[in-house]
């Protein structure tokens, strides 16, 4: 399976107080990577070191299978990239904007750009600088589309936008990614939009990576777990074991990486499980986050 | 690229633009005006054109140093506002986009040295010099063109660092001007000796505003 996106080892610093720290990230060509994080977590560093806009301070970067940042421009010919805020020119109009962006990438689908126009409601002679935050969002989304680009790089894509407007621009990525095999990377730490969308999900907190995974197993394989006679060394287990907490004579357990077997562990344990409780992604994501910052022992 | 580069260049300066061109056109107009009313005197009247065409002519270079910094800091205030997001994001290679907007900067160039090119033509037709005067308005609009090109040069090169760095720079600048002037207030024997001498680098040359320097006038002997 090769990647769209590799990083191995890869160490940045801002400041005294943030760094990335040994980020190895690997998107799936072809998928959909949701990269969840809290603000502030370092996603839009990843993502501006992935396009070589900021320089690591180790590690390596591969995008599409060229080198960053030594390939840079003829990987910007085949990457979409959103940025967290909009950075286009204000004084063009919408469709000088959309000339302008056209005039640098060969493939660009003019009459796809029109179609998306339309499609959102985008007046072709106002002014960037009197457009609303969701016409900006849904002009950003129409210029990176019409590039019909391998790659779409998407920085809080949705942040600040009303849900009609939200629904509009996913609605598009999706259209898109229907028609052939872009990969997606988009950044967000709003999860319930990602986990519609995406297939893949990577968990970045304080500049690390917490973890990565298939979307399904993530959704899935996270439990809150209420245990009598629970053991007090825990010592190996199948499941990962995230959090855990007194409450009475019982211990609830938040676990990821759960399978209906292992309840048997358990038992062996000598304990019993009263019940086992889905969360749902956002839970889930709260839960990795408290774990990930006081460690379970 | 460049079509493009250049429209949207054009369509952030294009008020600077106008005004330049206006005044590159109105200066050489503006010697024939001044130079026919003093010529009118009773006095010498080579001596009174050549005293209006250097009076006027002290402008140009002016002319010239304004037409460089309003285009170098113009071709990158919309990349310097979005922190070149958006420019760094393109699928070009950063020398290259740097060369599409000085490119793009230098022809835009082009309005206000073809109008004073213009009004200097309109200037010499429209007047009968007395014998001993020469009119030099092909010279003056080359020369008006390097010292527009050098001084776009220098600001393009100045504005292309971070809004911080060309501070840095026009900082220095300005504390060295001002610790001449406390020297020379001081009454120190040092003093204007710094500025002085940066002057005399700066505008001797091989002095990157060396061309600036001199006569600069539409009608001479």
């Amino acid at each position: 399976m090769s990647h769209a996106i590799e990083t191995h080892d890869l160490g940045y610093r801002a400041g005294k107080h943030f760094e990335i720290r040994d980020l190895t990230l690997r998107v799936r060509e072809g998928s959909i990577y949701g990269f969840l994080g809290p603000n502030g977590s370092g996603k839009t560093t990843t993502i501006r070191l992935l396009l070589g806009m900021l320089r690591p301070i180790k590690g390596a970067i591969s995008v599409l299978g060229r080198k960053v940042p030594e390939e840079m421009a003829r990987i910007m010919a085949q990457t979409g990239y959103v940025p967290e805020r909009p950075h286009l020119y204000p004084y063009l109009t919408l469709e000088q904007a959309i000339r302008f962006h056209a005039a640098f990438y060969d493939g660009f689908d003019l009459p796809y750009a029109g179609e998306l126009r339309r499609g959102f409601g985008l007046p072709l002679a106002q002014k960037l600088s009197h457009l609303s935050k969701g016409e900006m969002g849904k002009l950003h989304m129409l210029l990176v589309l019409a590039q019909r680009p391998e790659l779409l790089v998407l920085d809080e894509p949705t942040d600040g936008l009303d849900p009609v407007v939200r629904r509009d621009v996913l609605s598009a990525l999706l259209d898109f990614c229907s028609q052939g095999s872009a990969t997606v990377f988009i950044s967000s730490h709003l999860v319930h939009e990602l986990e519609r969308i995406c297939d893949w999900v990577g968990v970045l907190d304080d500049g690390k990576l917490v973890v990565e995974l298939p979307m399904q197993s993530f959704k899935n394989g996270i439990k809150r777990i209420r245990v009598a006679h629970a053991p007090s060394l825990v010592g190996d287990t199948p499941f990962v074991l995230l959090q855990r907490e007194t409450a009475g004579l019982e211990q609830v357990w938040v676990v990821r990486g759960w399978q209906p077997p292992m309840v048997q562990w358990f038992e062996g344990a000598g304990a019993a499980v009263r019940e086992i409780v889905d969360l749902d992604l956002e839970e889930g994501f709260v839960e990795l986050l408290r774990s990930s910052r006081t460690p379970t022992s | 690229m460049y079509t493009q580069v250049l429209k949207a260049q054009w369509l952030a300066a294009r008020l600077p633009v106008v005004l330049l061109t206006v005044l590159g056109f109105a200066l050489p107009l503006l010697t024939v005006t001044y130079g026919g009313s003093l010529a009118n005197a009773p006095t010498d009247r080579v001596a009174q054109w050549l005293y209006a065409s250097q009076k006027i002519g002290v402008l140009i270079p002016g002319l010239a140093l304004l037409v460089g910094l309003l285009l170098g800091i113009g071709a990158w205030a919309a990349d310097h506002a979005g922190k070149h997001v958006y420019a760094l994001s393109l699928p070009v290679p950063r020398p290259m986009y740097v060369l599409l907007r000085f490119a793009a900067g230098a022809t835009l160039l082009a309005a206000p040295v073809a109008a004073l090119g213009l009004g200097s033509l309109i200037a010499v037709l429209s007047v009968k010099l007395p014998s001993g005067i020469h009119a030099y308005p092909l010279q003056l609009t080359v020369r008006f063109a390097l010292a527009s090109l050098v001084c776009y040069a220098i600001f393009f090169a100045i504005s292309i660092a971070t809004r911080r760095a060309a501070l840095a720079v026009l900082g220095v600048i300005c504390g060295v001007v001002l610790a001449d002037i406390l020297i020379s207030s001081l009454d120190l024997q040092a003093g204007a000796v710094v500025t002085g001498w940066l002057f005399n680098v700066l505008t001797t040359w091989p002095g990157p505003l060396a061309i600036l320097m001199g006569r600069w006038a539409l009608f001479d002997v």
